[in-house]
């Protein structure tokens, strides 16, 4: 007992003797005097107590939250059963709301590790009305002017990806670099840790066998030796000098390992775009540096190849430029997420209206005590927020979990910035946040109508109430939880389909045990197109020697792969081509088409006859004969990529082949194929993929593939060495992760949804035994009865189905990216979803149906009387 | 059982309370006891003060600094906790004191029978 305590009490005491000493003084006995003056004073522990109460002042609403607190725990502790399941759905529910965010947050929200990043914007200045969409950059020329006129922007920096190899120290690999001005890193603010970034001169041409190493390559590679720093290393075949190298986590763009100078070179007939960033000076808006942009690119002399387009200029935030692609489908991902958490809301909020219906005792007992309405409204909030909050604190762990879920199935290399998804304080806050909101979301309606009965009615209808008040709201809660299911399945359904249409793409070739690898040859070793096609040549005749090889050929650009050449050409007999009209154009070996299944419509293949020196050739798919020479065979015909052709421009098709799936598009392309034995020009060969159809029975010939490479130069490394279906999942990657956990989420919903009306038809049931019971003793069957049970969760399901359908058609558009050949409103996943939802729902009405069916009429009447 | 809607009844009750105490003490220095006693004396035995609101409101009131409070010795030797009215509590007690008047003068007014009426 406190000091002030003892104080009260003393005063009490006083008060009390004074009070008898009075009555005595007016004659009457010790024992009256004390009997009359404790009657007189009434309790005195209550007294001490609001006399405390009233001592404390204002520290009084968190003795109150204190109390109610421990009476909440109190409470739920009464009630394992409950408790467990409410705090079970909770977890899950804001877990999987905090591994969302935790994603999103990384990913959108986290400003980039850069020095005031906000700043940091890309300019651009393309064509927006291209056919494909471009990323944002500027031209080398515009660059240029702009880099020297720019008054907006403190300064502009140009950088560009690229792939490298590394060869000399250790195996050869690929890695992912970025060529980069010199000023580059200072405009992000992030200086080397060591040695130095590239100097003005550097940034020349020519004067640019320079390279800056990532923190990590330089640990993984170089040992972490300080004495890195000038010496040489050799990327492409180029020796480089290393000056620099970056601090731990600097990998901007996109995990680069290895930055070398921009070093621009102009060329007179090609232009060259490439992503600029530049830090905004202070009190300049992106739309003031957008109009000078625009000024400065109107300013420039207009290059008339570049006349039928109309680039627009943009000024954007550099972490949008990051982040575009995953934005919509990170944002639906969290809108699904959250439709979970609301779904575990109704459900506990149901769980909450039945234990207030079996507490209706407790509470109108306390009422009679004296306890405000007010008091028990919020005695019942906080027991909510209470459950919301031990809910969330187990949700960190479920979002622990799901975090790495997450990022395991994530696709590799597909979403920006996923280093920088961590837990961290935002995601704490983030949970605390969601769980009062959430704890007030499903406790304020049960608590309303908890604390709002008058208790002559509670205490004296005792347990014969039929249907009670609640019996509505708990019918809307589980309507809108069957409606929001039906919603996130609908989006599952649609993704599912997609991707069942996607697989089962007739995609002109047999994918099926075809390996392919592709390999980079660097310049300074295969300058020029003979030295290409005899490392071509060599390795084609290596593989073809694996046991077990089969089929083996050659691809420039391979379908499903990342990159493709394509373009325009020209018709013998001043046929115009059909407008908008162009095609892919891979160069391949001989036996190509065999080794990856593409079937020879018309004519023949590729042979080593059709090399320099003999007639030029080229195979046409079904698309170009059929658009170009409708009516005759399309062997025999003339055309050109050279303009104007001159006479011995001219290539002759030989053969037809059927068109096939080129890229994530998934649709068919018009493709003429090259020989590689004729290509000129090492830019079409100096990338190549080759693909192997291994033999019926042969087991895995990957070794022996990545063996071949290395016999024919060892300085080369293999890339993406895999199979056609790995490459095709690897396509279709994004939309395959989003279903994932579309689906994922659908499913706790309809688990929950039908937890909930599983929930609410029991207690319907229980509710109900003495009207069933009456109903049977005046002649119902059990299976009038089952049926009776049954309507009601039909006639429930079907109302939540009915909205969950409008919610739908109006809410799946979102997905209308992801999607592949199917509509957002596409009635067959709607009628089959619903169908789904329907059949859970039925059978979670089952159980307490038959549970109904099976009460029998004596009984209940005898118990209840 | 049914309390009345609102906050009225006992806000109504506490103001008048702390206006009563605080009147009560102008006389001097006493203690809880000698309060109830005093008020039930003075209003001809209508007002019996409740302890559970006595003592509460002379523990709001010191701790609003209009009373102040040290242990005593009662007349019998009782070890007592005396109140006093400081300067800021006879403030108080004016101006609840002219809010009263008017507010007694105002429900007077109204419930008094108008003379045209009578005439």
């Amino acid at each position: 007992m406190s000091e002030r305590d003892k104080e009260i009490q003393e005063e009490i005491a006083a008060h009390l003797e004074l009070s008898i000493a009075d009555k005595m003084a007016r004659g009457a006995s010790r024992d009256d005097a004390e009997r009359a003056a404790r009657a007189e004073f009434g309790n005195v522990t209550h007294v001490a107590e609001v006399t405390r109460e009233a001592q404390r002042g204002s520290g009084l609403w968190l003795e109150r939250l204190a109390q109610d607190l421990r009476y909440g725990w109190r409470a739920l502790r009464r009630t394992p059963a409950f408790t467990a399941v409410a705090v079970a759905t909770l977890a899950l529910a804001i877990g999987a709301n905090s591994a969302v965010f935790t994603v999103v947050n990384g990913v959108l929200l986290t400003p980039l590790p850069f020095r005031d990043a906000g700043r940091l914007y890309a300019a651009s200045y393309l064509p927006t009305d291209l056919p494909f969409e471009l990323p944002p950059g500027l031209d080398d020329r515009l660059y240029l002017e702009y880099r020297g006129h720019v008054s907006r922007f403190e300064q502009v920096a140009g950088y560009q990806r690229q792939a490298l190899t590394l060869s000399g120290a250790g195996d050869a690999t690929r890695l992912a670099g970025a060529r980069a001005s010199a000023n580059f890193f200072e405009v992000l603010g992030v200086q080397p840790a060591l040695g130095r970034a590239f100097t003005p001169q550097e940034d020349q041409a020519g004067n640019d066998q320079v390279v800056i190493l990532s923190d990590r390559l330089w640990r993984t590679r170089f040992n972490g030796d300080r004495g890195v720093l000038g010496t040489t290393i050799t990327l492409d075949g180029i020796l480089r000098t290393v000056v620099g190298v970056m601090p731990p986590g600097f990998t901007f763009p996109a995990a680069s390992e290895a930055w070398t100078p921009l070093a621009l070179r102009l060329d007179a007939g090609n232009s060259f775009i490439f992503p600029v960033v530049g830090r905004l000076r202070a009190n300049v808006t992106p739309d003031q540096a957008k109009s000078e942009l625009e000024a400065i690119a109107r300013a420039m002399p207009q290059d008339p190849r570049a006349s039928g387009f109309h680039p627009t200029a943009s000024i954007i935030p550099l972490k949008d430029t990051l982040t575009t692609h995953v934005r919509t489908s990170l944002l639906v991902l969290a809108g699904a997420v959250a439709f979970v958490l609301l779904i575990a809301c109704a459900n506990v909020a149901n769980l909450l209206l039945i234990r207030a219906a079996t507490r209706r005792h407790e509470m109108a007992v306390r009422v009679a005590l004296g306890a405000s309405r007010g008091r028990i409204a919020r005695q019942l909030l906080t027991e909510s927020v209470l459950i919301a909050l031990i809910g969330g604190a187990l949700g960190m762990l479920v979002a622990f979990v799901g975090v790495r879920g997450l990022l395991a199935m994530a696709p590799a290399g597909r979403i920006p910035r996923i280093d920088e998804v961590h837990m961290n304080g935002w995601v704490l806050l983030f949970t605390l946040a969601v769980s009062v909101i959430t704890g007030i979301l499903f406790g304020v309606v049960p608590a309303k109508s908890g604390a709002g009965r008058q208790p002559q009615e509670a205490l004296g209808q005792g347990t014969r109430l039929v249907g009670g008040p609640h019996h509505r709201l708990r019918s809307v809660f589980v309507t809108g939880e069957i409606a929001l299911a039906l919603i996130l399945l609908t989006g599952a359904g649609l993704m599912i389909k997609s991707f069942l249409l996607m697989r089962s793409l007739d995609t002109g070739y047999d994918a099926s045990r075809v390996i392919t690898m592709a390999v980079d040859l660097p310049p300074i070793a295969y300058p020029d197109a003979a030295r290409l096609q005899a490392f071509h040549t060599a390795l084609l005749e290596r593989l073809a020697r694996i046991p077990g090889a089969g089929r083996v050929g050659a691809v420039s650009y391979r379908p499903m792969g990342d990159m493709g050449i394509m373009g325009d050409f020209w018709v013998e007999g001043a046929t115009p081509l059909p407008h908008g009209f162009s095609v892919d154009k891979p160069t391949v070996s001989p036996g190509y088409f065999a080794a990856l299944g593409i079937r020879m419509v018309a004519g023949r293949d590729f042979t080593t006859a059709d090399r320099a020196g003999s007639p030029g050739v080229v195979v046409v798919s079904e698309t170009v004969a059929r658009r170009l020479w409708p009516n005759e065979s399309a062997v025999g015909k003339r055309i050109s990529m050279v303009e104007p052709p001159g006479p011995n421009d001219w290539l002759t098709v030989i053969g037809v082949v059927n068109d096939v799936v080129q890229d994530a598009g998934l649709t068919r392309h018009s493709t003429i194929y090259l020989p590689y034995l004729q290509t000129t020009s090492p830019f079409f060969i100096n990338h190549m993929t080759f693909v192997v159809r291994p033999a019926t029975g042969a087991g895995n010939v990957a070794p022996a593939i990545r063996a071949s490479l290395r016999e024919v130069d060892p300085a080369v490394p293999a890339q993406a060495l895999q199979t056609m279906d790995q490459s095709m999942m690897d396509t279709i990657a994004e939309p395959v992760f989003q279903m994932r956990l579309l689906a994922t989420f659908a499913f706790l919903a309809l688990l929950l949804a039908a937890i909930g009306t599983y929930g609410v038809l029991a207690y319907d049931v229980t509710e109900r035994t003495r009207e069933i019971g009456l109903r049977m003793a005046l002649g119902a069957t059990p299976g009038n009865v089952l049926g009776m049970v049954l309507r009601r969760t039909a006639a429930l399901a079907l109302l939540g189905a009915a909205l969950g359908v409008a919610g739908s058609l109006t809410l799946t558009s979102v997905l209308t990216k992801s999607l592949f050949e199917v509509k957002p409103t596409d009635p067959v996943t709607l009628v089959a979803v619903t169908i789904v939802l329907m059949l859970a729902a039925l059978l979670a009405g089952y159980l307490p149906a038959q549970r109904a069916a099976g009460v029998r009429a004596l009984t209940t009447l005898l118990l209840h009387e | 059982m049914n309390e009345p809607r609102g906050l009225s009844r006992i806000e109504l009750l506490q103001g008048t309370l702390d206006l009563i105490i605080l009147q009560t003490l102008r006389w001097g220095p006493r203690h809880g006891y000698g309060i109830a006693q005093m008020i039930r004396a003075s209003s001809a035995d209508v007002l019996r003060v409740d302890t559970g609101s006595l003592y509460p409101a002379l523990h709001r009131l010191e701790r609003q600094g209009w009373i102040a409070a040290e242990w005593g010795t009662s007349e019998n030797k009782q070890r007592v906790r005396v109140y006093t009215l400081t300067a800021k509590g006879r403030k108080q007690l004016e101006r609840e004191r002219s809010q009263w008047e008017q507010l007694s003068r105002a429900i007077g007014a109204i419930l008094a029978p108008s003379p045209e009426v009578e005439s």
